[in-house]
């Protein structure tokens, strides 16, 4: 077994980035002073995790207003349109209405990984795309599509996506559906959103993949549906409803390749206690067999806290995660040779 | 001070924050940068609450509010004002819109007034019409900050309920009719343990305060946790409904509801104006279900304006205005 430690997803903009973009808004700055600005702040924080030894990494996803806003940009046939809350943050994302099926353009996610995936060396950049089925349910959807169409519409184009990334030189796929841990979703969106993260993993040629589901752990017959995909993780928090989490994985068993246990509390400024995280993990390992690897990551994305704790909470990632490791007795994935 | 009779069925009225106006703006502004006293800062904000109660008295609206013009936040305006809090760090709302998410690092506690001035100059040129006291609740509060003190939700919750109560009095004693505490945050977390946590934050806050009690509750699943939420110790629920079709309605049913009911009709994230038919047709809805009688139903729009342009605003209330005005003809 080997203990592992990445970042769910997306870093919170530091104050040069949200300025530059402030004023670009207004006109009074040009797009390229943002692009300057974007490029030096995800290099930072590149540099931060790999520093703290997480092997697999994310660019910030910066410059993205919310998960689903740069693909209901650039598609065709869905536009951002009002606020509405975030799961149960105080955070606004902008409903994409679909008018009939997508359509793409130019791709997302491959630009950022051609960009981003020489910095991360010797870790390994993340893809991570909205899940099609959180994606279709949290949409307003017109013209006589039904829900499920939807779905699969996305993730056909949410495969090509990821596939151009990882030929961009993404080294990991993750796949957010949130939603799945919303005690009203059924076994038939779970199932839904396994066949539809094993088309978008499969499709991808991504050497690694994994679906996340945060702010609520999903209850067991969620967990067992996805833990069926053909996804190599999947990722559940592990703080929020009182570490219910756990339990569920803990009890069903690992993915195709392990688990990946949201430890480290994304959205409290609170130092996470090192014997809780440890304990937790402890656990969990038992459920492992050898060559599994447990992936200790983030609640949920660390953009929910401001930005000086983001870097404090994945020095703590990296921190434990090898800490736990030793006290486990096993391989460390990000030391990187070092020490 | 003037005298106005509300009406008996169907009185209109509004959850509070209304969009933020030219004055309001200049004031918050300059308060941030520390060119203005607090004095000076509710001093320059009196002529958007102006406008704002000149639009809600010229759409007809029974029972109005100052408009929430000097809450830049609803969370982050209480917790500058009270004991216990500190400033924090950026942290996005949405888009690249930030706000300084407060962090409790002491014991909460009332300082000294803080809506008191805005509420007493709204009333003092509302012609009479009630103006409604209105807080962010205890729960909101507990679940919007950070907290480096307490370590324990109960302990923390207890404290702003005593914080919020603490200004409630202060209100009271100056003659407000109507309170109203928002709670946005707890149907985000629609569990029964959240829901019970509430409601002793809710006795701490209301028991014996000689008013209207209002919590207002917005979007979510708030069916999930409806039967832990019907004996609050308020008058009424504030309630969203438009935004979500309505659908709360037959659980009302199912549950006996008969407290008072702010009822939702103006959908707050849609630019569209409902007409005054279509907002009609949904007070009809709510008779024919056959909940509660018109004395115990308040027409209002599902949460605070703030979002919306103003002339929407203007324009979905004068509309809400009307069909409440249709409906007590009917019902």
């Amino acid at each position: 077994m080997r203990v592992r430690a990445q970042v769910l997803g997306g870093y919170p903009r530091p104050r040069h980035v949200r300025r530059a973009l402030r004023a670009a808004e207004r006109g009074e700055a040009d797009w390229t002073s943002v692009s300057r600005a974007l490029e030096a702040a995800s290099a930072a924080v590149i540099g931060v995790q790999v520093a703290s030894g997480l092997d697999v990494v994310v660019d910030g996803l910066l410059d993205w207003h919310d998960i689903f806003r740069p693909f209901a940009s650039m598609w065709r046939n869905v536009t951002p349109t009002a606020l509405l809350r975030y799961f149960d943050n105080n955070f606004f994302y902008r409903i994409p209405l679909f008018t009939a099926e997508p359509e793409p353009t130019e791709p997302v996610l491959a630009p950022r990984a051609r960009t981003y995936a020489p910095l991360a060396e010797p870790a390994r950049l993340k893809a991570i795309v909205p899940g099609p089925v959180t994606f279709a349910l949290m949409s307003e959807v017109r013209g006589g599509l039904k829900r499920e169409e939807l779905a699969e519409a996305i993730a056909r184009l949410l495969a090509e996506e990821a596939r151009l990334a990882v030929e961009a030189g993404a080294g990991f796929l993750q796949i957010d559906e949130p939603i799945l841990g919303d005690p009203e979703v059924g076994e038939d969106e779970a199932r839904l959103a396994a066949d539809l993260a094993s088309e978008i993993a499969s499709k991808s040629g991504a050497p690694e993949s994994m679906v996340a589901v945060y702010f609520y752990p999903p209850d067991r017959r969620v967990y067992e549906a996805l833990a069926s995909a053909r996804v190599d993780y999947v990722m559940v928090d592990m703080v929020d409803a009182s570490g219910r989490g756990l339990d569920v994985v803990a009890e069903a068993g690992p993915a195709r390749r392990g688990v990946a246990a949201g430890l480290i509390d994304a959205r409290s400024i609170y130092r996470d206690r090192y014997e809780r995280v440890r304990d937790a993990a402890a656990r969990l390992a038992k459920a492992l067999s050898d060559g599994m690897d447990l992936i200790l990551t983030t609640s949920t994305w660390l953009d929910l806290i401001p930005y000086s704790y983001s870097v404090k909470k994945t020095r703590l990632l990296g921190l434990y995660a090898e800490r736990i490791a030793e006290d486990l007795g096993v391989e460390f994935t990000g030391g990187w040779g070092v020490g | 001070m003037a005298s106005y009779q509300v009406p008996r069925k169907f009185p209109t009225t509004v959850v509070g924050s209304y969009p933020k106006l030219g004055p309001a703006e200049e004031a918050i502004r300059r308060r941030k940068k520390g060119e203005i006293s607090e004095e000076e800062f509710h001093r320059i904000a009196r002529d958007a609450i102006k406008m704002v109660v000149e639009d809600y008295l010229w759409a007809g609206v029974d029972i109005i509010s100052d408009g929430e013009q000097t809450r830049e936040d609803m969370v982050v305006y209480f917790a500058e004002r009270l004991e216990g809090y500190s400033p924090g760090d950026w942290v996005r709302v949405f888009d690249n819109v930030y706000f300084r998410k407060p962090v409790v690092t002491g014991r909460i506690s009332w300082r000294q007034p803080m809506i008191i001035d805005d509420w007493e100059y709204a009333r003092s040129i509302s012609g009479g019409r009630p103006v409604k006291v209105i807080l962010t609740g205890p729960y909101t509060m507990l679940e919007w900050s950070f907290d480096l003190h307490y370590g324990d939700r109960r302990e923390m919750i207890f404290d702003l309920a005593k914080a919020i109560r603490r200004e409630i009095e202060e209100a009271v004693a100056r003659g407000a009719e109507y309170v109203q505490v928002d709670e946005p945050a707890l149907s985000t977390r629609p569990f029964r343990e959240e829901a019970e946590l509430l409601k002793e934050a809710l006795e701490i806050v209301f028991n014996g305060i000689p008013a209207k009690r209002i919590v207002h509750i917005c979007f979510g699943r708030l069916e999930r946790i409806l039967p832990y939420i019907l004996d609050y110790p308020v008058d009424q629920f504030d309630l969203e409904m438009k935004n979500s079709n309505f659908r709360l309605l037959p659980y009302l049913k199912e549950y006996g509801f008969d407290k008072e009911l702010g009822f939702g009709v103006v959908d707050v994230h849609s630019f569209q104006v409902e007409s005054v038919e279509e907002i009609k047709a949904a007070i009809d809805m709510l008779m024919k279900a056959d909940i509660i009688g018109p004395e115990k139903v308040y027409i209002d729009p599902d949460c605070g304006l703030k979002r919306l342009p103003r002339e929407i605003a203007r324009q979905k209330l004068r509309n809400m205005v009307e069909a409440a005005r249709l409906a007590r003809e009917e019902w």
